[in-house]
């Protein structure tokens, strides 16, 4: 019982960044519908960042996290407007094709610059374990969970309690109707992708806070995300979220339990076991969009 | 339509005088890669630009016929001749379950089930050592068999051959009519008598029958099959010659096979930076060449007021 006890905690730590760059994919690919194959090397180029900043900047952590949501939330804005804008509405293929070549380029520009090897971000404090009853947790892990689940209610709250958030739930509802009333479209879909990219980047700082940052990491990353929007369902949020700690989960109890090399099967197992039965995800409620 | 099997003809009979001019090996392998290429984009573009479904899990029936022939000829013995063939038997039965499954699901989600089921195989391929030897692959497959490039170029040239009669034969046939008429216009389609998920699983189980054959060959020339024949960017590579290439037209895809081996090969001079800018080139096209390299000419051909175009599939598809 104990190791489940820790089991669970392991992933429910890991479910949270999940969620958080799935968060970021949801708005992308759920709501934008752009198939977006360049996701985990928003996530990557995250960690990169940080590092960056942290180990040559001297900057610590939450600058570095600033830093990189700054960064990243100005490389989506000009993603968006420079390349995705030009396909938009021409359905899903020029977005997929477009968004690999951008992760081809991303990938192999980074590996030029700062080579294969693992990068370590510097962390915010001490490491150390924390006994909660039978389960123990590292003090860096608590506090990069808190952070994510920060990030995940300030997501929130710009979708809900802003204009820009306003402005987006006009757009996805009715983009003809939302530019009728006067809101930017242009505008609101770059900001939209922005935001996407930046909550990738921001969970990959905070996983490589634990871990490390690699170059090559983003490939398994936007296919995960694509489980977890998938399982959660298309442009939900509270889908998005319970997907990521539904996969964090699972697969920590099946590295537990059955087998650690087969750990990454799972979450395509589950989505085709979802689709199967209930395409619309786990969570989709139709009506409720964002 | 005859223009395009004229061509296409033209091509086969260039390839087959190959061997007779040049003796170089490095050029006769690139000949045969690109042909390998061209039946494996072929029979992706039977699902992409026919069908109009976006699968990202071809390679799922590529490795399955990769590992089919490389057991075959590892474990029992088989000879080229009945392993490849076998090869895209299996690979036609996956596709028939595959597709059952996954036909049923349209636009973003096909897309990411497709892919699911290449990377439970590739997991599978690289986790069950005991059949395929896990990350370590199977290797020396067909050993001792064939060893010269000018062989392997004809039996190449022979499996394209059937790969693009029976692609002709299809698309041409009232069943690929059919898959083109879904494409346009699902409920349409429907509303005369076509059934969306039969006309599609046909086209799906021949993509997959052909990836299969294709597979069963890159078994036996490269002579060692590893999980790699799964991986995502084989899957991309493919797909960027299809829409390089211009999808729904037979042409097409072997256009975009012939460039994007080519360009492969003579992106490595530069070394590092090879990649980096395949992805650029990659963005290029999708940005000023919407319909591929055939849309390009058809158009042209179009505002030049010559023959109707090359095709009736890459009429104003997008937009």
């Amino acid at each position: 019982m104990d190791l489940f006890l820790q089991f669970l905690t392991n992933g429910l730590v890991v479910g949270v960044f999940y969620a958080l760059s799935a968060l970021g994919l949801t708005l992308i690919f759920g709501l934008m519908r752009v198939v977006n194959f360049a996701h985990g090397e928003f996530y990557m180029l995250g960690g990169v960042v940080g590092w960056f900043a942290t180990t040559y900047l001297g900057l610590d952590f939450f600058s570095g996290l600033v830093l990189v949501a700054l960064a990243m939330g100005g490389f989506g804005w000009v993603v968006d407007r420079f390349l995705i804008e030009r396909v938009r509405g021409q359905g899903e293929e020029p977005g997929i094709l477009l968004t690999i070549g951008l992760s081809i380029f991303l990938v192999n520009i980074t590996l030029l610059a700062i080579g294969p090897a693992p990068l370590k971000v510097t962390r915010a404090i001490t490491e150390g374990p924390i006994f909660l009853g039978p389960v123990t947790i590292t003090k860096m892990r608590l506090l990069a969970m808190a952070i994510g689940v920060t990030l995940i209610f300030g997501a929130h709250a710009i979708i809900h309690r802003t204009r820009l958030g306003s402005a987006m739930r006009a757009t996805f509802q009715d983009p003809m109707a939302a530019s009728l009333a006067g809101i930017r479209t242009k505008q609101v879909y770059a900001a939209t992708f922005a935001l996407g990219c930046t909550l990738s980047a921001l969970s990959g700082m905070l996983l490589a806070s634990i871990y490390s940052a690699q170059a090559s990491v983003g490939g398994l990353v936007s296919l995960k995300s694509f489980v977890v929007v998938i399982l959660g369902g298309m442009g939900s949020f509270p889908g998005a979220i319970a997907g990521g700690l539904l996969l964090g989960v699972a697969e920590a109890l099946w590295g537990g339990y059955v087998a650690t090399g087969m750990v990454d099967i799972i979450g395509f197992l589950l989505v085709i076991l979802i689709l199967v039965l209930r395409p619309q995800g786990l969570f989709s409620i139709r009506a409720e969009r964002a | 339509m005859t223009l395009e099997r004229n061509i296409l003809l033209a091509l086969g009979v260039l390839a087959a005088l190959l061997p007779f001019a040049v003796t170089d090996q490095y050029v006769l392998h690139l000949a045969v890669m690109a042909i390998f290429y061209a039946i494996l984009a072929n029979s992706l573009n039977l699902v992409v630009g026919y069908v109009g479904e976006f699968s990202l899990g071809h390679t799922a029936f590529l490795g399955t016929g990769a590992y089919t022939a490389a057991l075959l000829s590892v474990n029992a013995g088989w000879p080229m001749w009945a392993a490849v063939p076998a090869a895209g038997v299996v690979a036609a039965l996956f596709g028939l379950a595959i597709g059952a499954i996954t036909l049923r699901l349209q636009g973003p989600y096909f897309v990411i089930v497709t892919l699911s089921f290449a990377e439970v195989l590739r997991i599978v391929a690289n986790n069950w050592i005991g059949l395929t030897n896990g990350p370590m692959g199977l290797a020396g497959v067909g050993q001792g068999g064939i060893a010269d490039k000018t062989v392997f170029l004809a039996i190449v040239l022979g499996l394209a051959a059937v790969t693009f009669y029976l692609s002709y034969r299809f698309v041409y046939s009232n069943a690929g009519r059919a898959a083109v008429a879904v494409r346009e216009n699902r409920y349409v389609a429907q509303s005369i008598g076509v059934n969306p998920f039969g006309t599609a699983m046909q086209a799906f189980v021949l993509g997959a029958f052909l990836a299969g054959l294709a597979g069963g060959f890159y078994a036996f020339y490269i002579s060692f099959v590893g999980p790699e024949v799964f991986r995502f960017s084989f899957m991309a590579t493919i797909i960027i010659m299809v829409l390089m290439g211009g999808k729904g037209t037979l042409l097409g895809p072997v256009v975009g096979a012939v460039i994007v081996t080519l360009l492969e090969e003579y992106l490595r001079e530069l070394q590092e930076l090879r990649l980096s800018l395949f992805g650029l080139i990659v963005m290029a096209i999708v940005l000023f060449l919407p319909n591929g390299l055939m849309g390009f000419v058809a158009r042209r051909r179009e505002q030049r007021g010559d023959a109707p175009s090359l095709s009736p599939a890459i009429e104003e598809r997008t937009v």
